[in-house]
């Protein structure tokens, strides 16, 4: 089986061609850069050094959040589409559990993405003889509360990844014998995404296809605090 | 005989995801909008992040529908278009990412326009454009008039300096108790009412072919409240007819200022605004009290909105001169002519 697999979730973007196991091409790319603009061109890269064609390919595998929303949104929408367009089986895996594929085997891993103002994206996952379990599902957090969920675990098992600098001294001073690596210490590794692609089920609507965004947007947010309820049948969009 | 040319268009730059296909620019094969009105209405106003993830929702679904209605497969195709700005940067990319996948996946050319030229093209789509033609383009984000000199040749001759005429309709709406969009109520209101109110038509007197909105609508906000805190009730119908009085007038004086420095044989009115039944039946009567000989081309409704159609019209222009991007294209939220 050939996959395609992509991530573009957060400021790195990583593009990889895997088949049957194999990582045949693979693209990383650290530097802060458009991808919107980078993306296509980059799957036409590793396709080519491949020598594959976009229709040899059985499996797209995509980053679906949380992270950046636009950043998902380009990952997710290229994915449905190609999907689409092609007749392709789809999977999403989460931003959070590509960043723990790439954690230390023997600890508890706890990827993240800073939110902004000490909150963050978080889950809590494992190996376990190779396969990843979650403990903690993927949630929109404060670092407070994450920090003191973590501590019915051995605080010296506990692996951060992805951690800023601010999400870092936050931690720091919680957990000191933590091991923590540092944002520009975690990329995704869009090869580890493909072989968790494998394991998981093809998504079977692609229209309905959307990145976990795992926060409402602020406007819906406050809308609903004052008070507003969503009327069940009605539909926001409508064709005209 | 010229072969058939067949354009998948893309259109996601506000909050209407619309997909099309138009066939050599001037046939429209499907064009299918989904709009998010109900949903930014809650909000009073279209929120960016609330649009971009509507526009994700819908996008594959809409380019399905638009190929079934058209009854074509992606082997009738010869390019894919997409609007790359102005517009909301993250509505914009949806498009722009599913356009070019599609081009990518299917090995077909692709065009990036501007949607203030695909509104304009939408006349393409219902006339037959003589060269040079002059656009008055009225929409919630645009105010302008615009010269058409040849096949996708622009040069903006006026242009607002403050709020683009939709966006005064909905503010002032909202001042009358209306929700988002306000336009087609306002219009209906103002059929009604009388223009009693004496609103400053700004800039008419001035020789140039610049808008200004912002004083008009300041204007109506302190004369209702004024009238609230006297406890004076004023009729809305006249409110309404008062405003859009004040609006035609300053519309009809720069338009035919424009076209009397550049006569030409043909006026197309397009965007949102050019649905506005007053604007409509204005432009007409001044047409014939000053016995020009010049076609009024104004879109039908469904055209005269955001939709992928127009994208295709302006993009079959850009397809006979091979004016195609590559993959890298990007959104430009502050594209001009
Ligand atoms: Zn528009």
């Amino acid at each position: 089986m050939k996959i395609l697999a992509f991530d573009t979730s957060n400021k790195p973007l990583a593009v990889a061609v895997v088949s049957d196991g194999n990582v045949l091409a693979t693209l990383e790319s650290t530097e802060k850069k458009t991808h919107s603009v980078t993306l296509l061109p980059d799957i036409q890269k590793v396709l080519t050094e491949s020598n594959l064609v976009i229709n040899d390919i059985d499996l797209i595998a995509v980053a679906k959040g949380p992270g950046s929303y636009t950043g998902v949104r380009i990952a997710v929408t290229v994915a449905k589409t190609l999907a689409f367009t092609l007749k392709k089986n789809l999977v999403g895996v989460s931003s959070l559990e590509v960043l723990a594929a790439d954690g230390d085997e023997s600890k508890i891993l706890v990827p993240l993405m800073d939110a902004r103002n000490d909150n963050a994206f978080a889950g809590v996952y494992q190996m376990h003889s190779g396969e990843l379990v979650n403990l903690i599902e993927d949630h929109h957090t404060s670092m407070a509360k994450l920090l003191d969920l973590l501590k019915k675990y051995d605080s010296e098992k506990l692996e951060f990844i992805n951690a800023t600098d601010n999400l870092t001294d936050l931690i720091k001073k919680e957990y000191p014998e933590a091991v923590i690596l540092n944002a520009k210490d975690s990329l995704p590794k869009a090869g580890k995404l493909a072989k968790i692609a494998e394991r998981k089920p093809v998504i079977s609507d692609v229209d309905s296809f959307v990145p976990t965004y795992l926060r409402l947007t602020q406007a819906e947010h406050d809308w609903y605090e004052k008070g507003h309820k969503k009327d069940g049948n009605i539909s926001y969009v409508e064709e005209v | 005989m010229k072969k058939d040319t067949l354009i998948l268009s893309f259109e996601s730059s506000c909050d209407e995801t619309s997909v099309a296909v138009v066939k050599n620019g001037k046939e429209i094969l499907s064009n299918i909008i989904a709009t998010q009105i109900k949903s930014h209405q809650r909000f009073g106003g279209v929120v960016p992040e609330v649009a971009s993830r509507h526009h994700v929702e819908e996008v594959t679904h809409c380019i399905e529908l638009a190929l079934n209605e058209a009854k074509v497969t992606y082997d009738d195709l010869d390019a894919v278009a997409v609007t790359y700005g102005p517009g909301l940067v993250g509505s914009l990319l949806i498009g722009i990412m599913a356009a070019k996948t599609v081009a990518f996946a299917h090995n077909l050319p692709l065009i990036k326009s501007n949607h203030l030229a695909g509104h304009i093209y939408s006349a393409n789509l219902v006339a037959d454009l003589e060269y040079p033609f002059m656009a008055l383009l009225v929409s919630g984000g645009h105010t302008e008039i615009v010269l058409v000199r040849a096949p996708g040749e622009f040069e903006t001759l006026g242009d607002t300096r403050d709020d683009a005429v939709g966006e005064a309709y909905d503010k002032i709406g909202r001042v009358l108790g209306i929700n988002y969009p306000a336009g087609k109520q306002v219009d209906e209101m103002a059929a009604k009412g009388n223009d009693v109110f004496d609103f400053p038509r700004a800039m008419v007197q001035e020789d140039n072919l610049d808008f200004s909105f912002s004083g008009l609508k300041s204007s109506f906000i302190n004369r209702v409240h004024h009238a609230d805190q006297v406890h004076e009730e004023l009729s809305k119908d006249d409110l309404a007819a008062s405003f859009q009085g004040a609006v035609l007038d300053i519309l009809s004086n720069k338009i035919f200022r424009a076209l009397k420095q550049h006569p030409v044989k043909q006026l197309v009115v397009a965007g949102g605004v050019a649905a506005n039944q007053g604007l409509r039946q204005r432009l007409k009567e001044d047409i014939k009290k000053r016995n020009l000989d010049m076609e009024l081309i104004f879109p039908p409704l469904r055209l005269c909105g955001d939709n992928a159609a127009m994208i295709g019209a302006i993009a079959q222009i850009q397809y006979d001169k091979k004016d195609f991007a590559d993959l890298q294209v990007n959104a430009d939220p502050s594209l001009d002519f």
